[in-house]
């Protein structure tokens, strides 16, 4: 019996221990790096490489190894996007970035590199979509890609809450519908929802522009868009997302469908806002959603501004707020004068409180 | 005389009346003998209480809203201030807002369910006193004129103008006005909460044809269900936050910090209030227990006995010296 178990040690359990250790050496494996196949980084990864040019302003030259691993962009090389560069060392870069380029990368079960292109398409037909008769203010004050697509996306979510049907969707912006469903299987963990971006970026992101009134009137924006921000941080909505909210609708919930780059103004069909659309748009998250409920104003305004009877409410509360309050403060204060110059102590000990002199004014009868 | 001329001559009589009379000072009570104003200044009173005041059902009412009341507070109050820098370390303290809500909304709940036992004890203690014709509406919560006066007379005492605090009920003005405030507050924030809980459903109740009846709402809101909605945002926010001043800086004063209540009264937890307090603010009750609780009136009768009051002595040295008794603006001459 004894001899049967330590054949079983010596044959099995042993040799089992030993695989695992040198699996467990071999486990973490070398560290994740760029795809740097031209060896950019020789130069570019030095701290404080650039220059100043011609008009003083200064340009950093530098890539940080570390960030840009972790970037969504690391298995891209560079020449992938900086297209224009054709020898190395290079020339001075002339060219900006264009993200509809076909980069190196084929997706799974695709023909064609990958590219950005159809987002653009959708993209340049939004509201944020640059318009040949638009202003020449208005041009530059619109965004590209690189304004708002500048930070890594990181955020770890838990697969069990992957919302399907609504992730799939983003899929099709870049890749075609074939394979996809494989290709969603195997990285769907970034996709529970519309972004990736927590509600609390897409905010801060879209109140850089939006935020700013004084760029807004100058673009001669609506009245309801120049307060857009202000009246989204004042509702329900924006109060929980400011606090932290990961369900609270932000500006893509409602403003873009699962396109995301698909933002129209109000009074376009398109647009997830029109009002035809507006009921399917709000039963995303209120599921009984009817024609009356999508007359709530969820950009509320402020209470002076808006209906007079609720802002003769809003003056009734502080009235009977301050009035209630005070005059009955005053009457515990008054109370407490009166019977404390009565003789009552302040604690209730040997079964009394009114331990003191009363020192009321008195009158002595004659 | 008519009842129109007694509406009209009653304030005027309590608002004039300087003088208190003998009968007033002294409450003849059969087999007790005749209770002093003022003998809450003389009685031996427990800490922890001596006189029934609550039932176990309204002391686990009032529990359960003191409780629930400091969850709403804390989750809700976040939201309301959500600009402000100690909102979000409010929210942290509960895992989140996504948390902070499911607990406000778990708590409201729990408050609701108090206010809907509070009724039903109410009505049934009310059908029972009823059919055993016990039931006495001077001993409730329903505001009477007699409280206008009490509240007018007691400014006058706390001034040194009258020389008692007026004989009142189980209920005084003071917690009338609170039942009131807290019934008025429970219905609106009730409402108000259910509007902003259910959107949905609430938007249907208020259709558009409710804007072809009732007068236009307004000119920016475009139907009633958006405007009710504003209400309710509104309406919930602002009742909760004075709900929470009041309760702060009137209730949570008065029955912890005022002299004499220093530093807890018991009641919350046994339902009982002391003798000095009972006596005090509602005498008119203490004179019900004298009649309904034997060993209170043996204590009572032997506390006057020992005190050597016979019914025609004042008390107190303020009262031999007759302080009140004259018109407190007398005529110089009069003084010495």
């Amino acid at each position: 019996m004894k001899r049967s178990v330590l054949k079983i040690i010596k044959r099995h359990i042993i040799p089992a221990l030993l695989a695992a250790g040198i699996f467990m050496l071999l486990g973490p494996g070398s560290p994740a790096r760029a795809a740097d196949e031209y060896n950019c980084l020789m130069c570019h990864k030095h701290r404080y490489s650039g220059r100043i040019d011609e008009n003083g302003k200064r340009w950093n030259y530098n890539v940080d190894e570390f960030l840009y691993n972790h970037s969504v962009h690391r298995s891209i090389e560079c020449r992938d996007c900086h297209s224009d560069i054709k020898r190395i060392p290079h020339d001075p870069v002339t060219q900006n970035v264009n993200c509809g380029n076909q980069c190196h990368i084929k997706p799974p079960f695709a023909q064609e590199k990958f590219s950005h292109e159809k987002l653009i398409g959708i993209y340049n037909q939004s509201a944020h979509g640059i318009e040949p008769q638009d202003s020449e203010e208005l041009k530059n004050a619109k965004p590209f890609c690189k304004y708002c697509h500048l930070n890594p996306m990181y955020t770890q979510i838990s697969e069990k809450t992957v919302l399907f049907k609504e992730s799939l969707q983003r899929c099709f912006n870049c890749h075609p519908q074939r394979g996809v469903i494989q290709a969603y299987r195997h990285m769907a963990h970034r996709l529970r929802k519309k972004t990736s971006r927590s509600s609390q970026k897409i905010v801060q992101l879209c109140s850089t522009c939006h935020g700013d009134v004084a760029l807004m009137k100058k673009l001669n924006v609506s009245e309801r868009a120049l307060t857009a921000v202000e009246s989204y941080n004042r509702s329900i909505h924006g109060k929980l997302v400011r606090l932290g909210s990961q369900k609270a609708a932000n500006c893509i919930s409602c403003h873009a469908s699962n396109a995301l780059h698909d933002i129209y103004k109000k009074d376009d069909p398109r647009a997830t806002i029109y009002k035809d659309n507006i009921a399917k748009t709000c039963s995303q998250c209120h599921e009984k959603t009817n024609s009356a409920f999508i007359n709530i104003a969820v950009h509320p305004s402020a209470e002076h501004e808006g209906n007079p009877i609720i802002y003769l409410v809003s003056i009734f509360f502080r009235v009977v707020l301050y009035g209630a309050t005070f005059s009955m403060v005053g009457l515990m204060l008054f109370e407490t004068f009166g019977r404390w110059t009565n003789g009552i102590k302040l604690i209730l000990i040997n079964g009394t409180s009114w331990r003191g002199q009363s020192k009321r004014r008195s009158k002595k009868r004659k | 005389m008519s009842t129109f001329s007694k509406i009209v001559s009653r304030p005027i009589d309590f608002l004039t009346r300087t003088k208190v009379q003998e009968d007033e000072y002294f409450t003849h009570v059969d087999g007790v003998g005749s209770v002093p104003r003022d003998i809450y200044k003389y009685v031996k009173s427990n800490p922890i209480g001596d006189l029934p005041r609550y039932s176990v059902h309204i002391v686990i009412q009032h529990l359960l809203v003191f409780i629930t009341f400091i969850f709403l507070a804390a989750s809700g109050l976040p939201i309301y201030f959500s600009d402000l820098f100690w909102a979000s370390y409010f929210v942290s303290l509960f895992g989140g807002i996504d948390v902070a809500r499911s607990i406000h909304r778990i708590a409201a709940f729990i408050m609701m369910f108090a206010a809907a036992y509070h009724i039903i004890t109410i009505a049934a203690g009310t059908i029972r006193k009823i059919y055993h014709h016990e039931f006495d509406y001077k001993r409730t919560q329903l505001p009477r004129l007699k409280d206008l006066f009490d509240l007018i007379n007691d400014i006058k005492y706390f001034l040194g103008r009258a020389p008692y605090r007026p004989k009142m009920e189980k209920f005084m003005y003071k917690q009338k006005a609170h039942y009131l405030a807290i019934i008025w507050g429970n219905f609106i924030l009730i409402a108000a909460g259910s509007v902003l809980l259910f959107p949905d459903i609430m938007a249907q109740l208020f259709p558009e044809t409710l804007g072809k009846i009732l007068p236009p709402a307004g000119a920016d809101t475009d139907s009633y269900s958006a405007f009710f909605q504003d209400l309710a945002r509104l309406m919930h926010a602002d009742e909760a936050v004075m709900a929470l001043i009041l309760l702060a800086f009137w209730h949570w004063i008065n029955v912890h910090l005022v002299p004499g209540r220093f530093p807890i009264q018991w009641t919350f937890l046994n339902g009982k209030i002391t003798r000095e307090h009972q006596i005090e603010e509602h005498f008119l009750e203490y004179l019900n227990n004298l009649k309904e609780i034997p060993a209170e009136r043996e204590y009572m009768k032997n506390l006057l006995k020992e005190l050597g009051i016979d019914g025609s002595k004042a008390l107190s040295r303020a009262d031999q010296n007759a302080s009140f008794s004259q018109p407190v603006d007398a005529a110089p001459g009069e003084k010495t």
